[in-house]
């Protein structure tokens, strides 16, 4: 799995504990890192993830239809899940703050096997680390 | 003369501060199950 994560696009290192069943993954600078493609890739290679969390900076965005998201590269973006701490960022939007965030991107729902790759990621705040 | 001096080390401190600054992805981290 280790190997496989690896030769993913953007991956820098990859980082794998057998005990807690943890895989810590460090993209490259490039911006290339799809979360999506690496959740599949986790899957392809024969186990399954019960929960990805992601740090990220970019801005706060909102979209035609009132939404807000976080804008991580010029074509990558993920809408927020709505709760205290993204309400929190909502005043941000469309403004040159940039803002760091910690957060869940996916989590494995009880008796589903794998992760539905048509369903975009949104993103789950869990923690704002910075603004600026 | 100082001027121009000025103008490019302002320049070139915003070329090595910019890319730091950029929006990214800058860790993912997985839970994972039935890894052996």
């Amino acid at each position: 799995m280790k190997q496989h994560l690896g030769r993913q696009s953007g991956v820098q290192t990859v980082e794998v504990s057998l005990i807690d069943g943890k895989v810590d993954v460090t993209p490259k600078e490039d911006g290339q890192i799809d979360p999506a493609q690496l959740l599949k890739a986790t899957y392809d290679s024969g186990v399954s993830v019960a929960e990805m969390d992601m740090t990220a900076r970019g801005k706060i965005v909102k979209d035609s239809s009132g939404s807000f998201a976080i804008q991580v590269a010029p074509n990558r973006s993920f809408a927020l899940v709505p709760n205290e701490l993204s309400k929190g960022l909502e005043p941000l939007a469309d403004s040159a703050t940039q803002v760091t965030v910690r957060g869940q991107l996916y989590k494995k729902l009880a008796g589903k096997k794998k992760a539905d790759a048509s369903v975009p990621l949104k993103l789950l705040i869990l923690e704002v680390q910075k603004k600026e | 003369m100082n001027t121009k001096r000025v103008a490019m080390l302002v320049l070139l401190g915003a070329m090595v501060v910019v890319p730091a600054a950029q929006a990214q992805i800058k860790h993912i981290e997985m839970r994972v199950e039935g890894m052996t």
